[in-house]
């Protein structure tokens, strides 16, 4: 086991269960992920990639085996600590309605600072930054319905991103982009990942974008079936 | 803040609905209890002018005299007693008998009382109710009867009137005298059975220069029903300084009916209250539940970005409160300016059968309005309580959303 593992799993398995029917979803995944990785998790639909990244970001509990951020384990933590967790130490993309309607570009942006407590100011100064790094600062005062799939996206990354997050998870978030699209917003989260040093975490089955990322993991019937680290990128 | 404002002018329909839930019964509370407030003062007014005055001095009834209000010897004693005391606005003496009254064929049973005319004008503004004829003096002779009574009999003026004087403690009494004045009453009940004579009149029907059955007296300061501890303790203090044989009684103990009516108006007031709140939070909630529903997806996210169950419960909460604000000012302006209205055009009239049985119970047949500061803040309070209660059910549920499930909710 590494000791600078940002995030740890331990025999991590996931079983479904509706009406006494039991799916399982993972089945026993053992991970390291590191500071400053850029990792892409891939494989069929129903390999578990999202429940994945759902169990390393809080959202839903393993059935069994553990998780550790930072080397502690989360399965000790309350609904509550779960939920600060979310906030302080994680950022998400997801693949559909990842904003929120009624508020502006900028102010979806600031909407993890805001919830952190963080003023006005800051948090407007900070969003601004963020996105003017992304190139779309000129729809700040934009709301979401105004602007295209693709520069939602790229809002949503900014969210993500804003708080400085240990890591952030994002799950298959070109699902609903053209190729173009999805390749501009993988650069764009690639250039955040060498500029900041920001952790990505991310979920698709979308083969031509794995040639960008420094570590592909291949998920087959919820277990690694390889991974792959590619140095020189 | 900003976010719940917006989401409010996202879902107009819906916040409109939900708005006018709270104004509509702080509204309806509110120009209700200016009907009730008015109603109430009028009832006040006309039976502690004309009738009772805020309270009486009587004797003890130390045996049943029927109809009849027992008599006052000489009231000189309470007289003086009520002097002793403070904040004694007015007094004057009176004496009711039963009696009756012929005219030609007609007889009928009424009460003769005896007044001090001088002194009761400034308060019951008699003289201005005189239809036909003259107020009276304490030197008249004449006798005023109410147009009611005036049409049951065929009386005119100057048509004389025997009365028969039959008060069980004083005897047989009989005069003649003549119809000096036709008054307008403000309940037809005074108006069919009181018949009004000078003191000195109707102590000649009793048998007795110095006989009473009561003095009649109004409080200083006391505007209205409201005031009610005032009284008491001023009926307090005129009980301690009485001498033995007499009582004090209050103008609800002295007109049971009014008392009847005066208890029936809160409760009733309370459950149409009830009724309307009640509406008004079923939509409260209903409308929030919807609101909830629709953003589950939305709640979903912001639970899963990290924000606390409180935080989200406390974003429809505000949802909540601002309507709830904004419906009570809504609900103040248009209850407080219905009521505006109705006096700047002089109240509502009324006719026909309504007027007839508002006069019965000695309310003018118009429909004043009136509220006080404390009722607006009741009304707004209670229903600003009730609309964040039934916000509470929603914003419970939103805040019990797992992130993921509502994420994937399909509406």
């Amino acid at each position: 086991m590494s000791s600078d593992a940002l995030i740890r799993t331990v025999d991590l398995r996931k079983t479904y269960i509706t009406e006494a029917i039991e799916t399982p979803a993972l089945n026993g995944v053992d991970l390291e992920l590191r500071e400053g990785e850029f990792t892409a998790v891939a494989g069929p639909s129903g390999s578990g990639k999202s429940t994945l990244l759902h169990l390393l970001g809080g959202l839903d509990r393993p059935t069994s085996g553990e998780i550790y951020l930072n080397g502690k384990p989360m399965s000790a933590l309350s609904k509550d600590q779960l939920a600060q967790l979310r906030l302080t130490s994680l950022g998400f993309v997801f693949q559909a309605y990842n904003l929120i309607p009624v508020l502006t570009v900028l102010e979806n942006t600031a909407f993890v600072l805001e919830l952190q407590g963080i003023v006005r100011s800051e948090r407007i100064e900070r969003a601004r930054r963020i996105l003017g790094e992304l190139g779309i600062e000129e729809y700040a005062h934009q709301y979401p319905s105004r602007i295209s799939g693709g520069e939602q996206q790229r809002v949503a990354v900014a969210r993500a991103v804003v708080s400085d997050p240990s890591i952030v998870l994002a799950d298959e978030p070109t699902a609903n982009l053209d190729t173009a699209t999805s390749l501009d917003l993988i650069d764009l989260m690639r250039r955040l990942n060498e500029g900041r040093g920001a952790t990505f975490f991310f979920a698709t089955h979308d083969t031509r974008l794995l040639d960008r990322v420094n570590r592909l993991i291949t998920l087959v019937d919820g277990a690694i079936a390889d991974d792959q680290t590619r140095n020189g990128l | 803040m900003k976010a719940a404002i917006r989401h409010l002018k996202r879902n107009r329909g819906r916040t409109i609905l939900t708005l006018l839930a709270v104004v509509i019964p702080i509204y309806f509370l509110i120009v209700m209890f200016g009907f009730i407030n008015s109603m109430v003062q009028d009832m006040f007014e006309s039976s502690t002018r004309f009738d009772t005055g805020h309270m009486q001095i009587r004797a003890v009834e130390s045996r049943a005299t029927g109809s009849a209000q027992p008599l006052m010897a000489d009231p000189t004693d309470a007289l003086a007693a009520l002097a002793s005391i403070d904040g004694i606005e007015w007094s004057t003496v009176r004496l009711d008998l039963p009696a009756l009254a012929s005219v030609g064929d007609h007889t009928r049973t009424i009460f003769v009382r005896g007044v001090v005319p001088e002194e009761i004008d400034p308060i019951s503004n008699m003289a201005e109710r005189i239809v036909e004829g003259q107020f009276l003096t304490s030197e008249s002779t004449g006798l005023l009867v109410g147009e009611e009574l005036a049409d049951l009999l065929g009386l005119g003026l100057g048509d004389d009137m025997v009365l028969l004087g039959a008060h069980p403690e004083a005897g047989l009494g009989a005069i003649r005298a003549p119809i000096a004045g036709i008054y307008n009453a403000p309940e037809a009940t005074i108006g069919r059975t009181f018949v009004y004579a000078s003191l000195g009149t109707a102590r000649r029907l009793a048998r007795s220069a110095t006989a009473a059955t009561a003095v009649v007296i109004r409080i200083d300061g006391v505007a209205g029903p409201q005031d009610a501890a005032r009284m008491e303790a001023a009926a307090d203090a005129l009980r301690a300084a009485l001498p033995e044989g007499y009582e004090v009684q209050g103008w609800l103990e002295l007109l049971p009916v009014m008392d009847g009516y005066m208890k029936i108006l809160t409760p009733m007031l309370l459950i149409m209250a009830i009724v309307f709140f009640g509406l008004g939070a079923l939509v409260v909630v209903n409308t929030l539940y919807l609101s909830v529903m629709e953003r589950t997806r939305e709640l979903g996210l912001i639970l899963a970005l990290g924000a606390s169950r409180l935080r989200v419960m406390g974003m429809v909460l505000t949802e909540a409160g601002i309507i709830t604000l904004a419906g009570a000012f809504y609900g103040v302006v248009i209850g407080v300016g219905i009521i505006l209205i109705v006096e700047a055009f002089g109240g509502i009239p009324l006719w026909g059968q309504m007027a007839a049985y508002m006069r019965e119970v000695g309310i003018p047949p118009v429909l004043h309005m009136s509220i006080t500061v404390p009722q607006v803040l009741l009304s707004v309070g209670a229903m600003s309580a009730i609309a964040v209660l039934a916000a509470w059910l929603p914003a419970r549920r939103a805040s019990k959303l797992e992130p993921m499930e509502a994420m994937r909710y399909v509406e």
